[in-house]
């Protein structure tokens, strides 16, 4: 499955705004298979903040494992978002170039 | 061709104040009004109000420092309304070329500081809740602000041990706090701090009588004393 955050918003910004957009995707969520993988299209977003993105890809990363990949992109704010996530949860994401 | 001059009326529709805050702002000289020979009315000229509301730092600290009453235009008075004009000075980033590789994180940073106000605030503002928020893009300039319970007030419900608000700053700014309770934190200002060590952007900011700088390019934090004691948070980025 393949997650477009465009669809959340072109300005991906506020820790409500993420909230909102991770209990939206819940029903989803659900539908996801046991095995499969889920990646984090970030094409389209403006604007990544670190309120957004610890409400919706930290519980995603929580929930998914490994199974999470997160595609490549050139926007500044989204690779210093995730790299100051992957610092505050000790974890790696995983990526795809 | 002489300017035309709108009525104290006018003006107060085009800052977003009322009649009395222009009439009190003559007399304390803040912004003087004209008046024409022999009259008694209040006239001013747009070019006076386009002066009045470039002084971004100014108006913004005197609402932070003296109560005084903040122009519609620049205030969020809640996080709706701040995500809202957050979108509109992206746009007018856009449309300035700003480019690709700065704008966001001029967004983000904003965007962070800003919510930060409203995270850590809400139910326990003091007196006037919600934030300053101004731009500028020809000055490439943003200005935001609180009269919030600042920085050592809120981190020091989960860091019992910071007394000072140097202390509160240097760790709002340094330190990845993981305590999730009593309310979250979304270490925000490590991420501004992390964006204006690698990128052309520099910060100024006070919480308390802890002033901060940070240079563009940069990763060195500057912190020192200030001899005003802010309410809140108070923030200038420029780019």
């Amino acid at each position: 499955m393949r997650i477009e955050l465009k669809k959340f918003g072109t300005t991906l910004i506020s820790r409500q705004s993420g909230k909102e957009a991770f209990s939206a995707f819940q029903s989803t969520m659900a539908l996801v298979k046991s095995d499969e993988v889920v990646e984090i299209d970030f094409n389209g977003v403006i604007t990544f903040s670190p309120s957004w993105g610890d409400e919706f890809l930290t519980p995603l990363s929580n929930h998914f494992g490994d199974r999470l990949i997160l595609l490549s992109t050139s926007n500044p704010s989204v690779k210093i978002t995730v790299k100051l996530l992957e610092d505050i949860n000790k974890r790696l994401f995983r990526n795809k170039t | 061709m002489e300017e035309k001059l709108l009525t104290i009326t006018e003006a107060a529709e085009i800052l977003g104040v009322s009649l009395d805050t222009l009439r009190r702002w003559d007399k304390n000289g803040k912004l003087v009004a004209i008046r024409k020979e022999g009259g008694v009315h209040r006239y001013y000229r747009q070019s006076d109000l386009d002066l009045f509301e470039s002084d971004l730092i100014k108006i913004a600290l005197d609402w932070t420092i003296e109560e005084s009453e903040l122009p519609s235009m620049f205030y969020c008075e809640n996080s709706a309304v701040f995500q809202t004009r957050l979108v509109k000075m992206q746009n007018a980033m856009i449309k300035s070329g700003l480019s690709e590789n700065i704008l966001p994180l001029i967004i983000a940073v904003a965007g962070e500081i800003g919510n930060n106000s409203f995270d850590h605030n809400l139910g326990k503002w003091p007196d006037s809740p919600g934030v300053f928020f101004g731009f500028d893009v020809v000055k490439r300039q943003v200005v935001l602000a609180d009269r919030g319970l600042g920085i050592l007030s809120t981190l020091g419900r989960v860091r019992t041990e910071l007394k000072t608000h140097t202390e509160a700053v240097k760790v709002a700014f340094t330190e990845i706090v993981s305590g999730r309770a009593p309310e979250e934190r979304g270490n925000g200002l490590k991420f501004v701090r992390r964006v204006v060590a690698g990128n052309p952007v520099s910060l100024f900011f006070r919480s308390g009588d802890a002033e901060l700088r940070l240079k563009k390019d940069n990763n060195e934090l500057f912190i020192t004393r200030s001899q005003i004691n802010t309410r809140g948070c108070f923030a200038i980025i420029e780019y």
